[in-house]
């Protein structure tokens, strides 16, 4: 019985359009950052095993691939908050006309990529 | 009330606790993340940090376990690998921050 439950429709039937290429992203993104928060908790636990034992982790980091790391992230957390913002006004009753959706999908991905260099620069004047 | 009515008004709440501390975590985590051993203990030993990352990792765990669980109901179709998965991701989803933010809480 169960087995003839319907299921989501492939992504191959539709033919692509803003929304459906953001609600996709969306949810790779959700997806990619719970793998990177998963790995900030290890890097987290590994402080644990002290100065010494850390110092490869400290190499990674403060290298360009570290730097290339954190601004993928930064974009990652980025993109999800203001994605989800989307979806809450959404919740809310409002910007379900085709014309205000596209311009929040625009506002959704301009805006983390604007929050990115700001998350950045905040982030470098902070210490 | 109906438990998906539940389960996306509890989603819906910890997106709404989680977007504020993700931003708080992020520009924290790009301020610290290349920094020595002694700084980075010494930020993760401040009582504010402890309890914000604390905090975002309760709520990031929660949210991202009910998001998934979603996804598996809509592309998993085989009821008994989609409860096990659910049930794994649970506890995963339960255990991971609890070590983590019991590290973060041993730290000296």
């Amino acid at each position: 019985m169960y087995e003839k439950n319907p299921l989501s429709p492939h992504l191959q039937i539709y033919r692509w359009h803003l929304s459906m290429i953001l609600s996709i992203t969306h949810r790779i993104i959700g997806v990619v950052n719970i793998v990177a928060v998963v790995l900030i908790c290890l890097w987290t636990i590994s402080l644990l095993f002290g100065e010494e034992n850390y110092e490869t982790i400290k190499i990674l980091f403060q290298s360009f691939f570290g730097k290339l790391l954190i601004i993928s992230l930064s974009w990652s957390f980025s993109f999800h908050m203001l994605s989800e913002i989307r979806h809450l006004i959404w919740d809310l009753g409002y910007g379900f006309d085709l014309k205000i959706s596209k311009i929040t999908g625009v506002i959704t991905i301009i805006g983390s990529l604007v929050l990115t260099i700001l998350i950045y620069l905040l982030g470098k004047n902070l210490t | 009330m109906h438990h998906s009515t539940k389960k996306w008004i509890i989603i819906k709440c910890s997106s709404v606790i989680l977007i504020p501390l993700m931003l708080w975590f992020i520009i924290n985590l790009t301020s610290i993340y290349d920094k020595d051993y002694v700084e980075l203990v010494n930020f993760f030993s401040k009582t504010s940090a402890r309890i914000l990352y604390s905090l975002f990792l309760i709520a990031a765990f929660s949210f991202f376990s009910l998001t998934i669980s979603e996804v598996f109901e809509d592309y998993i179709n085989n009821e008994k690998i989609k409860n096990v998965a659910t049930k794994l991701l649970y506890v995963f989803a339960i255990v991971m921050p609890l070590i983590t933010i019991l590290s973060i809480f041993s730290l000296n």
